[in-house]
């Protein structure tokens, strides 16, 4: 679990870290979405105790940084932008220190665990300059794990990789949801975002948004259907614009897009609406607004609230 | 301070230097330069004196000390060259942990594998501290190690009071307990060099100022100009003892977490 109150963090003239609150569940993936130099990064080591915020506070897992920065770092787990594996140790090495440094009880035990999870036990004895980048950035990932933290941060985990090796590490992240594990994920990578996480914040030194994906699109595009209609003539455009529950109607080459608060309980009323005036309704589906749509508009209105 | 993760940063800094070759060569090629230098000379004073210089120090100088005084002139060449090379000796520990350190925190800085590091509960003394002596101890057997292999071959190659006058208090103890104290030094002034610059000759060479006064202090040796004994010690432990607290205390206060974070890139 993981509180932030006002969390702020100022290099020197630069305002990194604006005044940040939010609050992450247990068992939650949250995303942490924004553009470069936004403040992801500086965030993130502030909640793991690696800078010191110059405002505001927060608590991870219970314990409150700047007091508790020993027990913070025991409850968390970290990949850092770059993996940081040291290229000629070897993996069971580069994992055992890690586990040793934690005080974890079983140390090869537990590294057997994760490197056989990244099916890596074969080679566990090779240095890991050698892997590929998607295997050491699972190394990272796994190295993050090892003494079990109730919290996991990852700080833009698939960004320096291509897209086959940004696969392997998005369906390893995938893998670990359901394991009761808090997972905090700074992204570029909106479809990323949209996949694995239950809610995104959009953060651009303060933070702009906070919601499930699906809200963020409603909140601000509302919901629309699309209708696709064989023959569309004006006529039915004003037949539907009378509905009570319709908010708005826009013609479209081969049918109409209609705005509507509940499509699930208002459709069947639309369609007979339709097929009632003579329409051949052949399909229906809801309005898809992409991630990305939602972000570059939320971008976009912070700079013009900004300017 | 947790001693068992002081250990873990410890072994790492070996398991990576056993395949760092720079740092590996370097660690043996040193003493083996500088012991071949010494019994070479001794072997020269012995096989081919003909071939070996005016005396430094003539018979009858004031001021000598009895067990120089008591020596032939060629010995007490010798035994004063021995006295200058045993401070060629202490290069070793004085530039070995500087060389070790520098490698160590670039390579760090390079993988950028320190964030990840100070994100388990590790301290940032027990960090230094683990690094600092992953640098000094081999650096302190490579020294000790030199100084028997040193000893060994004079006592086969050069006359007994020059063995004798080699193997005396200050050098025993020197090597013994002043080494260690000089590697200290060097190595916590590596880990404070390497995190001001990127390259590890650059850190290199600012360490290196470290020598200039070991090889001051050597060349009045050999010039007569002081001789070396037991009450030497007495004036220049306390010295040595006095820079090692401000070094590790002033490495140790300006690493804090955020600035080895945000400097050592
Ligand atoms: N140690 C530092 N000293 C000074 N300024 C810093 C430091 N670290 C970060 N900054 C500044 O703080 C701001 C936020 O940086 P941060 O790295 O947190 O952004 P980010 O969202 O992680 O960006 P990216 O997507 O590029 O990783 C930037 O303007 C950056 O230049
Ligand atoms: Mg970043």
């Amino acid at each position: 679990m993981i509180r932030a109150k006002g969390l702020s963090k100022r290099f020197g003239d630069n305002l990194a870290v604006d005044d940040v609150s939010l609050e992450v569940r247990q068992g939650e993936v949250f995303g942490f979405l924004g553009p470069n130099g936004a403040g992801k990064t500086t965030t993130v080591r502030m909640l793991t105790t690696l800078v010191a915020p110059t405002g505001g506070t927060a608590w991870v897992n219970g314990h409150q940084i700047g007091s508790a920065d020993a027990q913070v770092r025991a409850s968390v787990g970290l990949l850092t932008e770059a993996p940081g594996l040291y290229p000629r140790l070897t993996a069971v090495e580069n994992l055992g220190i890690y586990a040793e440094l934690h005080g974890v009880e079983d140390v090869p035990g537990q590294v057997r665990r994760y490197l056989t999870l990244l099916e890596l036990w074969d080679r566990r004895d090779e240095p890991v300059g050698g892997f590929s980048k998607g295997m050491q950035q699972k190394l990272a990932i796994a190295r993050a794990l090892l003494h079990e933290p109730p919290a996991l941060f990852l700080d833009e985990p698939t960004a320096a990789l291509d897209p086959e090796a940004a696969r392997v590490v998005r369906d390893f992240v995938d893998e670990l949801r359901g394991e009761g594990r808090t997972i905090f994920l700074c992204t570029h990578n909106l479809d990323e975002a949209d996949r694995l996480c239950d809610r995104v914040a959009v953060i651009r030194q303060r933070l702009i948004r906070v919601d499930t994906p699906a809200n963020l699109r409603h909140g601000l595009y509302g919901r629309s259907v699309r209708v696709r209609l064989a023959k569309m003539t004006p006529a039915l455009e004003d037949i539907v614009a009378a509905l009570p529950f319709v908010r708005s109607v826009t013609p479209l080459e081969s049918g109409l897009r209609v705005a509507l608060d509940e499509p699930e309980t208002h459709n069947p009323d639309l369609v007979r609406a339709l097929v009632a005036a003579g329409a051949a309704v052949q399909y229906l589906e809801e309005e898809a607004h992409s991630l990305e749509q939602v972000y570059f508009d939320l971008m976009a209105e912070s700079r013009e609230a900004a300017a | 301070m947790n001693l068992s993760r002081i250990r873990v940063i410890t072994r790492k800094e070996w398991l990576d230097m056993r395949k760092n070759k720079m740092v590996l060569g370097m660690m043996f090629l040193l003493p083996l330069v500088m012991v071949a230098m010494i019994l070479g000379t001794a072997a020269a004073f012995r096989y081919a004196p003909e071939q070996v210089s005016d005396p430094l120090v003539p018979d009858g100088t004031p001021g000598l000390p009895p067990a120089l005084a008591e020596m032939d002139t060629e010995d007490r060449t010798l035994a004063l060259l021995n006295d200058q090379y045993m401070f060629y000796l202490l290069i070793i520990p004085v530039s070995l942990p500087v060389y070790i350190a520098s490698y160590s925190i670039i390579g760090e800085k390079e993988t950028r594998s320190l964030e990840p590091i100070l994100a388990t509960p590790i301290s940032t003394s027990e960090l230094l501290i683990g690094k600092i002596l992953g640098a000094v101890l081999p650096a302190i057997v490579a020294a000790w190690v030199s100084y028997l292999l040193t000893a060994v071959g004079i006592y086969f190659l050069a006359s007994r009071p020059v063995f004798l006058y080699l193997i005396r208090p200050i050098w025993t103890i020197g090597m013994l307990i002043h080494s260690p104290l000089f590697a200290l030094i060097s190595g916590a002034g590596g880990v404070i060099a390497s995190s001001r610059v990127n390259d590890p000759r650059a850190a290199q060479q600012i360490s290196a100022l470290l020598l200039v006064p070991l090889i001051g202090a050597s060349l009045l040796v050999l010039m007569g100009r002081v001789y070396l004994d037991t009450s030497t010690l007495l004036w220049v432990t306390p010295i040595i003892i006095a820079l090692n607290a401000g070094i590790l205390w002033l490495t140790v206060r300006i690493f804090q977490r955020e600035t080895i974070l945000t400097r050592w890139r």
